[in-house]
């Protein structure tokens, strides 16, 4: 996984339990990288994992939760990084079809080893989209926070929920996104 | 802050790790960046490597491409050589060059071999030609098969210039002469890859002059068939003619009886008509005797000197016979005419003709041998038989079938000409009720020298020579033929 992810967790952390925390869970988790993590390097997936698991048990919060609130919370940061371009969408839906077509190709041209989720749209309406988010990493709840730190930032309401998930036994994760 | 001493002591312990964690980080990134930086170097140098290597191969397959566009062009050898010379010099940055023909070691056309210069330019320079030629083994007998490299401090001869490479090779062409092809370089070293590109064009430059002598060879056959087919023109005309010579002399017997008729009537009349004038004389005489002798000269007495010598009967007879020997003169005049015009060589130029009147005239000539068992049948229209056409040659061919169909009737019968009227052509059959022929006459009927009549009566060109006769009237024959019942001759003229 690309370093600027365990960057940005890294800024999450200390900006929501400080420090202290950050440092707390480093010293368990015993990482190989040390938790020295810069955004030009790639890291272990397990790493983000090892460290979730942890905040899940000292912070007595759901894995969901914590993937979501982090999904959330990274969007603008990542937003700010992203190449220009990516600026000028305005909607939601729009913003998610630019993800598969524009934003994903240009990744790819900056980092040719990037895995990057697949996005299979299988509805839209005005108000309703629903796409199959593929990915071995199985990170859909971070995936949902992603979607609403969206909608924060584009000034949207909406509700994002999955009629379909591989963590609940079923065979694919669908997201449902509906704007209220 | 509040903090007592373990909780600063804690709090530095974390910041101290936070900055560990963070110098690792930069020293990490930093890493990182030097790889970077190495990797793009690396890149840039590989992609300056490319695209060397593309522009190269680009000068190549330009230098290739044009060679190839010359070698095809329609230039001559020379022009193709001195293209070749400037295009390769240029390729392959040579100093200078030039192309020159040898025949048994010995130069051709000397005085005209220009050097190339490596500013695109020509100069005349026999002294370097001959000087630089002397280094070329002009003995050898085989043409190289590819470019020869040597250097030219080998070379004992004195050049102003500092030449450090000799490139040539040469090729064969027709009577033992060879074509040289050299450059000079000035560089320190003679690349490879050159060489593979130049030998590839030597390749391409090899077919082209093969090409253009193959050429040299067909155009000189093409005006050697030009000169054969002309003085085959020239022989079919004489053929043409001398077989209407020759059938004219099978006709002239036939002819010279038609034209001896009229003559011994002629004669005949004109010795009766000779004494007719005597007797006019001896009733002048006797007038004047009257006269003379005081004898009364009346009525009664001329009346009785006339009765004497039938005078009413010298003088009807005498304006009958003139009449005869009128006409038969006419007969005899129209008779020669029509020789003429069947005899007269001609030139090949075609008029408006009727092929009512040209086969009148063929009848004419070939009466003789009609006149006594045949009874023959004009019937084309004067008018609407008009064709454009040469009247002698195609009289000739009439006279051919008439007379041909003479012979198929021996014992006699009818000779018809008829005519069918096409949109646009005209067909005029020649039907005879004679003999006929077999399929396998009917197959040669058009072969030179292909008889059916004994020896010494017919050449066996007459049918051919019609054949090329109608052939160049754009007319076509066709021969419908039945054994014992008779022949019918079918020619298609197109109409004007």
């Amino acid at each position: 996984m690309k370093g600027i992810v365990f960057v940005k967790f890294n800024e999450f952390v200390e900006e929501l339990w400080g420090e202290e925390f950050w440092d707390e869970l480093l010293d368990e988790a015993e990482l190989t990288s040390e938790g020295a993590y810069t955004t030009v390097g790639s890291y272990d997936d397990q790493e983000l994992f090892s460290l979730i698991t942890l905040i899940v048990e000292k912070k007595s919060i759901s894995s969901k939760d914590a993937q979501f609130a982090f999904g959330k919370w990274v969007f603008k940061e990542l937003y700010n990084a992203a190449p220009p371009g990516v600026h000028d969408f305005k909607d939601v839906f729009e913003f998610l079809h630019a993800v598969q077509d524009f934003i994903h190709i240009e990744v790819k041209k900056l980092n040719p080893d990037a895995l990057l989720p697949e996005f299979e749209f299988l509805s839209e309406s005005a108000t309703q989209l629903s796409f199959h988010y593929q990915s071995p990493r199985k990170l859909c709840y971070f995936c949902e926070g992603l979607v609403r730190g969206l909608a924060e930032h584009t000034e949207q309401k909406v509700i994002v929920t999955q009629s379909e998930c591989e963590h609940e036994g079923d065979k694919r994760c669908v997201l449902e996104v509906e704007k209220i | 802050m509040n903090l007592n001493n373990d909780e600063y002591a804690k709090r530095i312990a974390v910041l101290e790790r936070k900055v560990a964690r963070e110098k690792k980080a930069r020293n990490l990134a930093e890493n990182q960046l030097e790889k970077y930086s190495l990797e793009i170097y690396e890149t840039n140098q590989s992609l300056q490597k490319s695209l060397a290597f593309s522009k190269r191969k680009q000068a190549e397959l330009a230098y290739l491409g044009q060679a190839s566009i010359e070698v095809a062009s329609e230039q001559s050898l020379n022009e193709l050589m001195a293209q070749t010379v400037s295009l390769t010099g240029k390729f392959a940055d040579a100093a200078c060059g030039f192309y020159l023909v040898t025949d048994r070691s010995e130069f051709v056309d000397k005085e005209n071999v220009q050097v190339w210069q490596g500013d695109n330019s020509w100069r005349s320079d026999i002294d370097f030609v001959m000087q630089t030629s002397q280094v070329l083994p002009l003995n050898q007998k085989e043409p190289f098969e590819s470019w020869l490299v040597s250097p030219v401090d080998d070379v004992t001869f004195e050049c102003k210039n500092d030449y450090k490479w000799i490139t040539y090779t040469n090729f064969s062409l027709l009577n033992n002469r060879v074509a040289w092809i050299v450059f000079f370089s000035s560089a320190e070293y003679i690349d490879e890859e050159t060489l593979y590109v130049l030998e590839t064009s030597r390749t391409h430059l090899l077919s082209g002059i093969r090409k253009r002598l193959t050429d040299v060879k067909i155009l000189k056959r093409t005006v050697q068939l030009q000169d054969t087919v002309s003085s085959l023109e020239q022989a079919k005309r004489q053929l043409v003619q001398s077989e209407k010579m020759a059938s004219l002399g099978q006709l002239a017997a036939g002819v010279a009886h038609e034209i001896n008729n009229p003559i011994a009537f002629i004669h005949s009349n004109m010795q009766v008509l000779q004494d007719y004038l005597n007797d006019y004389k001896e009733l002048d005489t006797q007038i004047r005797k009257y006269l003379a002798t005081d004898q009364i000269f009346d009525q009664a007495a001329y009346d009785s000197l006339c009765e004497s010598i039938e005078f009413s009967y010298i003088q009807e007879d005498s304006e009958l016979l003139l009449n005869t020997n009128l006409e038969g003169l006419d007969r005899v005049k129209e008779i020669v005419e029509n020789l003429k015009s069947f005899s007269h060589a001609g030139d090949q130029k075609f008029s408006e003709i009727s092929l009512y009147e040209c086969v009148e005239a063929a009848l004419k000539i070939a009466w003789n041998s009609l006149k006594y068992d045949h009874q023959v049948e004009n019937n084309l229209d004067v008018a609407d038989s008009i064709v454009l056409g040469n009247l002698g040659q195609l009289q000739q061919v009439f006279v051919n079938l008439f007379i041909n169909s003479a012979h198929a009737m021996e014992g006699g019968g009818q000779l018809s000409i008829s005519q069918t009227l096409l949109p646009d052509s005209i067909i005029v059959h020649v039907t005879d009720c004679g003999s006929g022929m077999d399929q396998d006459t009917v197959n040669k009927l058009f072969t030179p020298f292909f008889t059916t009549k004994p020896v010494g009566v017919g050449t066996g060109l007459g049918l051919s020579i019609s054949y090329a006769i109608l052939e160049a009237h754009s007319a076509t024959i066709e021969v419908d033929s039945i054994l014992g019942k008779g022949t019918t001759f079918n020619i298609t003229f197109p109409l004007i």
